[in-house]
């Protein structure tokens, strides 16, 4: 009898559910997947060792700078179905074995840190740790830099034309600030008339330029984030950088537009008003 | 008079705003120049890099992609049969491990240790001083190593000196002793991030810095092919003979590289090109429309003198081509300037090697700028030539005297 049962329970029994793993959006739509497909995966190219997995969810990939080009082609198991699927069965200590160990510290300041290290340096020798801050930090801190100077060149170049165009300005007024001078109006009154306006237009043509920073922004991240498959954000005009375009902007305008007229009102009346 | 010669003395006459012009053109043309550079600039740093090693083929394992490091195994026996093809000169590997240089009362230094077979390195490192790991100098009875120039520095080391090395095993609970060393030689390993340790030696010394117990891995497998034969030949007679493995051509890994590495200099560079030019041509012809209509008057009294229309057009060309050609001319010095310290900010992310470069000059760049210049002279002066041969010369005339 026991037997009977045994054998009905073995027959009737269903197979166990494949384990669950999440697929990336990129991963689903390229295999041509869905939520709850049976997928088989192996860790060798030939196939060998192939298990069964069934999809159950997906997963957009966090957007990652540094694999912005990478078609994000990824699955996430369970890390033992991981274990059990890459491992060497000839090494029983490969099913007990991971390439890295994330860590998240209650204090996450750099001395913290560092004492972390020590300890654990301690007491494993063999395990080697960093911290997830310092390369990749580094190299946007790089990009920054390079941005910077590029954006700092930009406003030389610009400053220079920008300096041409209140020259030729100001020789258009020279007859009109030559009649002032006549009727007496002192030159302290004509600066601060040139300053002012100068700084109307620089405030305008600021604020005009970051409103097309804002356009651009939003052209330069479609465009991107269509062509790299990714919802990264490539580009960003935060308020920080509004306000130090703007703070960069409206002294260069403003100086620019009073040095080109002070070029012309240090000249005397009659050489402002002779033809 | 010629155009020219009109167009020479307006410049001169004006000579507070044609040198402003020119100074902008410069500056942005600099711009221009370098974003130019940048386009091809890694690309052709890595190129005059892999094809300055003594190797044109690199094969990796089956799961590798040309550049990453998936180590290949029985490398032993797969270096027999690569040799034995005719169309094969000489084959090497290396193998890669995590080090430190041992010093008494000091700290200790953490390095890459590189076994090699080739006694050269098949050119991955670039002697600076001494000889290779063939030298006979020294103490016979300790293998030899090439040692980084700045870790030669570092440590005091000279040609002879002694420096030991402990390799760093991860996963494994044993502390290998350390193994002494004697240098014959200081390089500069350029595939290797700037200001990196580095020791090169054998891979018997490697092995035996591993307690001799070493399995048959290579981290990486280079061949160089027979000038007979060409390189494409040996390509795939390597791959015909060693399906398992994927074989690549120096051409292929640059290829591979173009295409995966560092694209985001490449779009910023087009992205940067296109806007300067932009800016240029925006700027040149807010200059020259401005500074036209200023002169309309003079325009018109020069037209009344029966000057043709064409002549003044030409003047107008002229005077841009003098403004751009001017500031091009300038751009040229002032963009290797600015590209050197650009390169220097670049230059800093870590794990580059040290002989990448991002601004490379190619003679292409520089005909690609002057192409663009030019364009940008004859659009942007295409306005200020409309307005000024269209001008009505009786009406401008009237309007000048009454104004």
């Amino acid at each position: 009898m026991g037997l009977v049962v045994f054998l009905a329970v073995l027959l009737g029994a269903a197979p166990p559910a494949p384990p669950d793993i999440l697929v990336s959006r990129q991963l689903l739509a390229k295999a041509h997947l869905s939520v709850g497909d049976i997928v088989t995966l192996s860790a060798d190219a030939a196939g060998a060792r192939a298990r069964r997995f069934r999809v159950a969810g997906v997963y957009e990939p966090t957007p990652d700078p540094m694999k912005f080009n990478l078609e994000r082609i990824e699955a996430r198991l369970h890390l033992d179905d991981l274990l059990g699927l890459a491992s060497n069965p000839g090494d029983t200590s490969s099913a007990d074995a991971v390439s890295a160990i994330n860590v998240t510290l209650g204090d996450r300041s750099n001395a913290a840190g560092q004492q972390f290290q020590r300890s654990l340096a301690a007491r494993s020798p063999f395990i080697f740790s960093s911290s997830t801050r310092d390369n990749d930090n580094v190299t946007f801190v790089v990009i920054d830099r390079f941005h910077t100077a590029i954006a700092a060149v930009t406003v030389i170049g610009s400053t220079a034309f920008l300096l041409a165009l209140m020259v030729i300005r100001a020789e258009e007024r020279k007859e009109t600030v030559g009649i002032l001078r006549l009727i007496g109006i002192s030159r302290k009154t004509i600066m601060t008339e040139v300053v002012i306006e100068g700084l109307l237009v620089a405030i305008a043509g600021a604020a005009f330029g970051v409103l097309i920073a804002a356009g651009a922004q939003s052209a330069v991240n479609s465009f991107f984030q269509a062509r790299y498959d990714t919802t990264l954000v490539f580009m960003r005009v935060s308020p920080g950088i509004a306000m130090r375009s703007i703070a960069v902007a409206i002294p260069v305008g403003v100086v620019a537009g009073a040095v080109a007229s002070w070029t012309l009102l240090r000249r005397g009346t009659s050489a402002l008003v002779r033809r | 008079m010629t155009a020219l010669s009109l167009a020479w003395r307006t410049a001169r006459r004006y000579r507070a705003r044609a040198v402003l012009a020119v100074v902008g053109v410069a500056v942005i043309g600099a711009l221009n120049f370098d974003m130019l550079m940048l386009s091809r600039g890694l690309m052709v740093s890595f190129a005059d890099l892999i094809n300055g090693t003594g190797y044109d083929i690199r094969i990796t394992g089956s799961g590798g992609l040309p550049l990453s490091r998936q180590p290949l195994d029985n490398v032993t026996p797969l270096m027999a049969q690569i040799a034995a093809l005719p169309e094969v000169a000489s084959v090497a590997v290396m193998r890669t491990a995590n080090a430190a240089a041992i010093t008494p009362g000091k700290p200790p230094d953490g390095l890459e240790l590189i076994g090699s077979s080739d006694p050269a390195g098949l050119g991955i490192w670039k002697p600076v001083s001494g000889s290779n790991l063939d030298a006979a100098t020294g103490d016979a009875s300790l293998a030899p190593a090439i040692v980084a120039r700045t870790l030669a520095e570092r440590l005091g080391l000279a040609i002879g000196s002694t420096i030991n090395i402990r390799v760093r095993i991860s996963g494994s609970l044993s502390a290998m002793p350390s193994v002494p060393l004697r240098v014959v030689g200081t390089a500069d390993f350029p595939f290797e991030s700037q200001g990196s340790f580095v020791v090169a030696t054998t891979m018997e010394a490697f092995a035996k810095a591993h307690g001799g117990m070493l399995n048959d891995h290579a981290d990486f497998m280079f061949a160089k092919s027979r000038p007979t034969a060409g390189v494409d030949a040996t390509v795939a007679a390597i791959a015909k003979a060693l399906p398992n493995l994927r074989v690549f051509s120096n051409e292929q890994v640059i290829a591979n590289f173009s295409s995966n590495a560092f694209t985001y200099f490449r779009q910023i560079s087009v992205v940067l090109s296109t806007t300067t030019a932009a800016f240029s041509f925006l700027l040149v012809a807010t200059l020259l429309t401005v500074s036209v209509n200023q002169r309309l008057g003079e325009v018109a009294a020069l037209r009344a003198l029966g000057i043709a229309r064409r002549k003044i057009a030409a003047t107008l060309l002229w005077e841009a081509a003098l403004l751009v050609g001017i500031g091009g001319v300038f751009a040229l010095p002032l963009g290797q300037l600015l590209a050197m310290v650009l390169d220097r900010i670049l230059r800093r992310m870590p794990g580059l090697p040290a002989g990448l470069h991002f601004f490379v000059f190619e003679p292409q760049s520089l005909l690609l700028h002057a192409a663009v210049l030019t364009a940008t002279a004859i659009v942007a002066a295409a306005y200020p030539v409309w307005l000024a041969v269209k001008l009505p010369i009786a009406q401008t005339l009237r309007q000048e005297v009454v104004s």
